[in-house]
């Protein structure tokens, strides 16, 4: 039988190391934010007679007085592009006269979007986004202690299942800070919803192996927890993998065959499925362990000499 | 036993009988539903959340009632244009949000639920020798009030197309020249013709009751065939106050000024903006009137419909909230890739399924299929509004719906293991399995609820909230699946033949 949890501390040091890479990453390039969360416009354009590249619209548009703009493009099945520009809260006639001059200059110019957030709704929407989290969070906790409420310490298990998540989230924003510095990758709301659905998923898992030691220690299998833990582990592991595997392969099937609109929401999935299957794997048991046995200063003496056996 | 699971297997296929119907075609009607709904980031459309302007005295019981009211004005406006399924939406006390689907002209969608719509009359204001007033006279002289004091609402200057040039209030201080928002503004800079714009106050009848649109009973687009062409004109009914107050005015303004002075015109204001200054021609007109001026026959018709419609309760902030508008073109291309993606999705999971659970993974697969054809049923059913994420979400809650089957199945093969009859592992399989798939799901409906909670107290929400609904069906009609569908289907093959032969049910190979 594997002993998966006699790595415990390895596990810590990748998840450790995978987390502080997204911290140093998110201290560099910040997160990039979208407008609904940063406020300002967005237009969505296609060009119909000419091909436009990048560098002129972005020449263009400090022409017409908007060097800050922001401008990305997401070629189309046609081969045309289509251009994202996202600049500060336009009002209708500046909108109006961007157009005017681009046409101008490139030829018809065709509207598929204008969004408009002002800075009081993107407040707001911030705002709101960080109560969800915060409160499913809470939620979660207070549902898993109280699930686990004949346990000896029921508070252990919601607050190790809130640190797996925790652990996805960062692993997740980690991974799109790096995105965000390299490909312009945005936040938006597709993210944070993504980020709640790895939140929902990442629990259930960890539920399970749970479920799974609550069973074991009421049938009273083994005297030592640390054992009790990993038997409820391994017996779990093809429920674990196996799930985890369908879910990827569908969310793999939207990101090859839906692409780009829903780009943001899909590879949020993706990084959380697997983020989330190591967590509830690997971490959350594991702290169930290292807690139960106090072990918090025997594994910041393993750090500074990492031995391959422990 | 038997006689249970055969009643169960035919409600089972009565249920998915149903539901096949319901979904295909999927344009078909069914219950009184026509195809699926889609959000405006499927169909295109465009997405207006405006603010209100209430003034800072108004109770949280005026501004719920005057919201109220906005929204079925805004809603008889937008009847007018033919938008199908228009979503006009009240938000908090101060907020109101409107989705017209299908619709991409934003700038008409912001003009008929912006424009306030508020229609007033006003003359022109006469010094104490009974002269006109204009801008000039107010520029240059150094009093600090009203020429006419019986009048202490603000004035109106307009330019030469009508719009709002200037406002002249008085507060404790003194007068004060302001623009449209109520900012203070820099005489000196306005260019000189603006002098000699005149100066508009309210209308009122004897006992000083204000002639606005709150007096109409009625109003039309007419075109009158006049020498020099045809003109259209709104013709507009009084109710019986309205007939008075302005048979009052157009007596005075009749006998008190010669035909052609600007003191005999009635200035017709809509939102501040003159759109016409017609002369009073005779001394009462009985409570039918006509509101001339420079208009295209469209013009009239908005008009009209703007007039009978009301006037908003409340003005809206200029600048919308949030503003949002899809070309549709993204909708139909998604919608068929999102159904290429789900179908492939599928089958891999079925393939996965029967590969490792072999015959259960089969019966699974069964109960997959009729997982997907009851989820798309309820999407249509209550409806569902799809959105980008909302289908993202329901092809996510395929991955998901087998886990059940799959916690179930992992305890039957240790049952199995242990020596159990098929019969005796399915019944402990699932019993055990419980636990787990309420703990795990209850943890998913609670993200659910929050992100639906969330999605709705946000101004561009609409696609949170769709990814929750999808997921939480998804979510709970796999719970329904795994536990009635498969356990049924399971029960039914143990009291075959097939029962006996374990490798059908489990790659594990006992060992001898």
């Amino acid at each position: 039988m594997f002993d998966v949890i006699n790595k415990r501390f390895w596990f810590f040091l990748i998840s450790g190391l995978i987390i502080l890479i997204g911290i140093i990453s998110l201290a560099t390039f910040g997160l990039k934010l979208s407008i609904e969360f940063s406020s300002g416009s967005r237009l969505r354009l296609t060009f119909d007679e000419q091909q436009v590249t990048q560098e002129q619209l972005q020449q263009e548009m400090a022409n017409l007085g908007y060097p800050e703009a922001i401008i990305e493009t997401e070629l189309l099945a046609t081969g045309q592009g289509d251009f994202f520009i996202r600049t500060r809260e336009l009002f209708e006639n500046e909108k109006d006269e961007i157009e005017a001059g681009l046409e101008a200059k490139f030829g018809k110019v065709t509207e598929q979007e204008f969004g408009h957030v002002s800075p009081e709704a993107a407040t707001e929407t911030t705002r709101s986004a960080a109560i969800a989290i915060a409160v499913a969070a809470i939620g979660i906790l207070l549902y898993v202690t109280w699930a686990f409420r004949r346990m000896p310490k029921p508070f252990h298990y919601g607050t190790c299942a809130i640190i797996a998540l925790i652990h996805d989230t960062l692993v997740a924003l980690g991974i799109f800070s790096l995105l965000g510095g390299f490909l312009n990758w945005q936040i938006d709301l597709m993210f944070i919803t993504g980020i709640l659905a790895v939140i929902g998923y990442s629990v259930n898992n960890t539920v399970v192996i749970f479920d799974r030691i609550r069973e074991n220690l009421l049938l009273n299998t083994s005297a030592d927890f640390e054992i009790t833990v990993n038997n409820s582990l391994v017996e779990t592991l093809g429920r674990s993998l196996n799930t985890s595997l369908t879910t990827l392969v569908v969310v793999l099937a939207l990101f090859l065959f839906v692409g780009v609109s829903i780009q943001n929401f899909v590879v949020v999935l993706i990084i959380g499925i697997i983020a989330g299957t190591f967590s509830s794997i690997c971490i959350a048991p594991s702290l169930l362990v290292v807690w139960d046995k106090g072990e918090w200063d025997k594994f910041t003496r393993w750090l500074p000499l990492p031995r391959s056996k422990a | 036993m038997f006689r249970r699971n055969a009643l169960f297997i035919v409600l089972i296929l009565i249920l998915f009988g149903l539901a096949l119907w319901t979904v295909l075609p999927l344009d078909a009607n069914r219950f009184g539903r026509e195809g699926m709904r889609l959000g405006l980031d499927l169909i295109g459309g465009v997405h207006l959340v405006y603010e209100t302007d209430f003034p800072a005295d108004a109770t949280g019981e005026e501004k719920a009632r005057d919201m109220q009211r906005a929204r079925m004005i805004i809603e008889r406006r937008i009847d007018k244009y033919g938008v199908t399924e228009p979503v006009i939406q009240t938000q908090g006390t101060e907020r109101i949000i409107v989705k017209l689907p299908g619709f991409t002209d934003v700038e008409a969608a912001k003009n008929l639920v912006a424009q306030t719509g508020f229609l007033e009359f006003r003359t022109v204001e006469r010094n104490s020798e009974g002269g006109a007033v204009y801008l000039s006279n107010y520029l240059d002289s150094s009093g600090n009030d009203f020429f006419d004091k019986s009048e202490q609402g603000n004035r109106i200057f307009v330019d030469s197309t009508g719009s709002p040039l200037v406002f002249l209030t008085k507060d404790e201080e003194g007068l004060k020249f302001t623009d449209e928002s109520g900012n203070p503004i820099d005489t000196g800079a306005l260019p000189a013709e603006a002098r000699g714009s005149l100066s508009w106050i309210a209308a009122r009848g004897t006992d000083g009751t204000q002639l606005t649109g709150d007096f109409l009973d009625n109003a039309a687009p007419v075109v009158s065939q006049e020498v020099t062409g045809a003109e259209y004109q709104v013709s507009i009914e009084w109710d019986s106050q309205g007939r008075d107050v302005f048979d009052q005015i157009a007596d005075y303004l009749y006998h008190s000024a010669e035909y052609g002075s600007p003191l005999r015109a009635l200035g017709i204001f809509l939102d501040d903006s003159l759109i016409s200054s017609p002369q009073i021609l005779q001394p009462a007109y009985r409570g039918q009137a006509v509101i001339t001026g420079d208009f295209t026959p469209s013009e009239v018709e908005d008009l009209a419909n703007l007039l009978k419609s009301g006037a908003l309760p409340m003005p809206l902030k200029k600048q919308p909230f949030y503003q949002g508008k899809v070309a549709g073109t993204l909708g139909a291309d998604f919608i068929n890739r999102s159904i290429t993606a789900g179908i492939i999705g599928i089958i891999l999971v079925m393939l996965f399924m029967i590969a490792y659970y072999r015959l259960s993974g089969f019966l699974a697969s069964l109960a997959l299929i009729f997982y997907g054809v009851l989820v798309l049923a309820i999407f249509k059913l209550i409806p569902v509004t799809l959105t980008l994420a909302g289908l993202g979400g329901f092809i996510l809650s395929i991955g998901m719906a087998v886990d059940a089957n799959v916690l179930i199945f992992e305890r039957m093969k240790e049952e199995l293991r242990m020596g159990r009859t098929l019969g005796a592992a399915i019944e402990s399989g699932f019993n055990r399995a419980w636990s787990a798939i309420r703990d795990s799901n209850v943890t998913t409906f609670i993200v659910c609820a929050i992100l639906y909670w969330v999605g709705n107290s946000i101004v561009a929400g609409e696609p949170v909230m769709g990814f929750a609904l999808t997921l939480f069906i998804g979510v709970a009609v796999s719970m329904f699946t795994a536990i009635v569908v498969t356990r049924t289907l399971l029960r039914i093959l143990a009291h075959t033949g097939l029962s006996r032969k374990t490798a059908l049910f489990s790659s594990y190979r006992r060992k001898k």
